[in-house]
């Protein structure tokens, strides 16, 4: 019996999809992608059918590249290639844009809200991370607007705290940012780059693991990396080091990462249209994954974004360029390392 | 060279190293998936983006397209170096190539500069301007002048239009928006365009004032031509040199023996920052601590109270104080004594202060330093919920003492960076700087009266005031932001 298995088709994008996320307590999935629209996709009530509940448009001029759910599970905050950041709040089954936040350059590449969901962090090809606070009635101030990297940023990620920002770029770089009280403002504190034995080219994903002492990073050069937070440091925000280089999983570019909820698991997606199960190898003194379990042509083209479920160890969700997401079902951990 | 954040953001100075979307052209092997792929509008691009085309990038490279600061200033985006343009148009090299070709060379020195070379030298702002006097008379200077002079101009006019704005308060006045600042000017004008435009001051900045007075009023008392005067500005900022370089910054030359009709000329031709003064110092083997100082010029020669240097309340110029302490006597006749009290807001750049009449703000202002307070006050602007009557952007952090110009001083440290520009605040506030009306200097009083009709008048609008454009985005833009 095969360790993976095609739970659902969300079938409604008329282009590619660019990213997915599950609403924090795992009963929807937004998506979202080249028709400039957000899918709201839940089941249908009282069975297990999947359909599409909502359709956000009409703000966005542009390919919709990432979006992210608050963690009340009431708004979602899209990045837009054409410039903006859009935030919508969900009013029963309706959902209403409030606010547009503007300020990119050019194309915002992807949206985070921090776990206490009054911060915002986006970034974008302008090599720059902005991080916004939400005010009452959904109004922004810009906290801080953050060069460093010194191309494209892919992506921006909060750590469970709050407190610490990652940042991934097209600069084959990962940098580290957290807030400076003497200099009232946010600062670079670390960057992962091949100077750490880190990347060779785009790192498109980043991910941490429940406890935030892993991070995982794919890249444009076939492989992840995963990075461990020295138990040893004391100063939060450094301390981060090299563990495992994983290769020869994918033959082509690894466009998206995520760890399961128990942190055991370790999913990638390619442009070799597949999606793989990495587990750590217990066996081994040196930190190293194995692939485990493997979709070939889980979709008819890349595979953009790969998310787990947030509270069921087994279940994750892919979105492509085919434009369909899917829900998969992996084997237990148990069967999948026997 | 380091422009304020809003222009290094947008793409000004990001073209030597040819931006992430030059490199995929050049370089289409290695990454090709580029987002805007599937992205149909730019369908074109692909095409282009996958064709190998690795002789044509060494060509490329090796002969970049030349294109005047002017094209730069005039678009969105730009195909060449600004960096490049600027360095070769307004350099320390091509002002000693304007003293061998033997013009009159005027400086026109700004108290941040000179705050920032007190402290670098560890003397006080009135002995660094007399040996800076001493070192550009070395060099061959006809004048070497104090921009403050021009500021209380700056400061005159602008409280003068806020008034007026106040009281015809139509959308789109009000909030007024400090002008002085060409990287906020600048950003603005690229990335925000006409509905932010209105609000932003149309008086000159203190340089350009500057540059007005000495291309026009100097250069006639002096029995000079506009053309003959080769007018350097020392300032602590690189944003300076773009807004030297506007087109609606020229002074008419004066025509020639045989009746042609010569070419404008710019009120200000070359601005020096701080630290390129020092380069040049230290490449001109001059020791600006040993030199004895000399007595600086005067825009008017014989005037009393002229020998002290004044200075403003304020770091980006004072024009947050001056006005409102103006808009407050003559809107409602309340003399603000004492210091202002500020109300910090998010953080230490961004900060208000109100009047209260009968228990009412009646005039709100704020001054927002740095590219992200900028972004939350134009937010605001835009949604209407600016509560704002004035407001003193400034591009940079901390405002023009600490301007990407200036000096960072002898240290290499953070610490020693901030203790640097604690230095640098307080040869800006130096006891032997005295504080002074605007109004009450004498040079300001004769000139207003001989050459400018006195304040706000037509006259003086037309030399001390200015205006913006949008800068839409051009064909070129749109490739090259692809």
């Amino acid at each position: 019996m095969s360790p993976l298995k095609e739970l659902h088709v969300l079938e409604g994008h008329e282009d590619c999809v660019w990213s997915l996320a599950w609403s924090p307590s795992g009963d929807k999935i937004a998506s979202c992608g080249g028709d400039k629209t957000v899918r709201i996709w839940r089941p249908l009530h009282g069975t297990n059918e999947w359909h599409c509940a909502a359709v956000l448009e009409d703000i966005h001029q542009r390919t919709i590249r990432a979006l992210d759910w608050d963690a009340s599970g009431t708004r979602i905050a899209t990045a837009s290639f054409d410039g903006t950041t859009a935030i919508w709040l969900a009013r029963g089954e309706e959902w209403e844009c409030v606010s547009t936040l503007e300020g990119h350059e050019n194309e915002v590449k992807s949206v985070a809200w921090n776990p206490a969901g009054a911060m915002l962090a986006t970034c974008g090809r302008d090599k720059t991370v902005w991080i916004w606070e939400m005010q009452p009635d959904h109004e922004f101030e810009c906290v801080s607007v953050l060069q460093g990297h010194s191309q494209d940023v892919k992506q921006v990620l909060w750590d469970a705290s709050g407190e610490m920002l990652f940042s991934c770029s097209y600069d084959n770089s990962i940098k580290l940012w957290m807030e400076d009280p003497d200099e009232d403002d946010w600062v670079c504190t670390q960057t992962l780059s091949d100077q750490n034995s880190g990347h060779q080219s785009t790192v498109w994903g980043i991910a941490l693991d429940a406890s935030g002492r892993w991070l995982a990073s794919c890249s444009h050069d076939l492989s992840t990396i995963v990075w461990e937070h020295g138990a040893d440091s004391a100063v939060p925000g450094k301390g981060w080091r090299h563990a495992c280089s994983i290769s020869g999983a994918h033959d082509r570019p690894i466009y998206s990462v995520h760890w399961n909820c128990t942190g055991d698991l370790l999913a990638t997606a390619s442009g070799d249209n597949s999606a793989r199960i990495l587990v750590r190898d217990q066996a081994q003194k040196e930190t190293s994954f194995q692939p485990v379990a493997t979709a070939e042509n889980a979709h008819e083209g890349d595979v953009n974004c790969i998310r787990w479920h947030p509270k069921v160890a087994t279940v994750f969700a892919t979105a492509g360029d085919d434009g369909m997401v899917k829900i998969w079902e992996c084997a237990a951990l148990d069967t999948l390392t026997k | 060279m380091g422009f304020s954040t809003g222009l290094a953001i947008s793409d000004l100075n990001d073209y030597i190293a040819p931006s992430q979307s030059c490199v995929v052209s050049l370089n289409a092997d290695s990454k090709v998936k580029l987002e805007d792929d599937l992205d149909s509008e730019y369908g074109a691009v692909k095409l282009h983006s996958r064709q190998p085309a690795k002789q044509e990038s060494a060509e490329k490279k090796s002969d970049p397209v030349k294109i005047s600061l002017q094209d730069c200033l005039a678009c969105s985006g730009c195909v060449t170096s600004a960096e490049t343009v600027l360095l070769e148009q307004q350099s320390t090299e091509e002002l000693n190539n304007k003293i061998e070709q033997g013009f009159k060379i005027v400086f026109s020195v700004s108290p941040q500069s000179r705050a920032s070379l007190a402290a670098y030298f560890k003397t006080t702002p009135k002995q660094v301007f007399g040996k800076l006097t001493t070192w550009f008379k070395s060099l061959g200077a006809y004048a070497v002048l104090d921009t403050s002079c021009a500021r209380d101009f700056s400061l005159i006019e602008s409280a003068e239009e806020f008034v007026h704005r106040y009281q015809s308060a139509t959308a789109g006045e009000i909030p007024m928006l400090a002008s002085a600042c060409p990287g906020w000017v600048c950003y603005a004008e690229k990335t925000h365009g006409s509905y932010v435009l209105p609000y932003i001051s149309a008086t000159k900045s203190p340089q350009q004032v500057m540059g007005s007075i000495v291309k026009r009023y100097f250069a006639e008392r002096h029995n000079l031509r506009p053309q003959d005067i080769y007018h350097v500005s020392v300032m602590p900022c690189f944003d300076k040199k773009l807004e030297a370089s506007r087109d609606d910054f020229l002074a008419p030359a004066a025509s020639g023996a045989s009746g042609e009709a010569p070419a404008d000329v710019p009120e200000v031709d070359c601005v020096i920052t701080t630290i390129e003064l020092l380069s040049l110092a230290k490449e001109k083997e001059v020791d600006l601590a040993t030199l004895q100082p000399s007595v600086p010029d005067q825009l008017v020669t014989g005037l009393q109270g002229t020998e002290e240097l004044h200075g403003a309340h304020g770091s980006a110029g004072g024009y947050l104080e001056h006005i409102f302490r103006h808009a407050a006597l003559r809107l409602f006749g309340r003399t603000v004594e004492g210091p202002l009290v500020y109300k910090t807001l998010r953080n230490a750049d961004f900060k208000e202060v109100a009047l209260e009449v009968e228990g009412k703000p009646v005039l709100k202002f704020a001054a927002a330093y740095g590219f992200r307070n900028i972004q939350t006050l134009l937010r605001k602007i835009k949604l209407k919920k600016s509560e704002y009557h004035f407001v003193e952007i400034m591009a940079c952090p901390s405002g023009c003492l600490n301007g990407a110009g200036q000096s960072k001083g002898p240290g290499d440290t953070p610490e020693e960076a901030k203790q640097f520009l604690e230095d640098v605040e307080a040869a800006y506030y130096h006891s032997e700087v005295q504080s002074r009306m605007p109004e009450d200097n004498p040079v300001v009083q004769q000139i207003y009266s001989e050459w400018l009709d006195g304040p706000s008048s037509a006259t003086a609008k037309g030399m001390l005031h200015t205006q913006y454009h949008p800068r839409e985005k051009t064909v070129g833009v749109s490739i090259s932001n692809w």
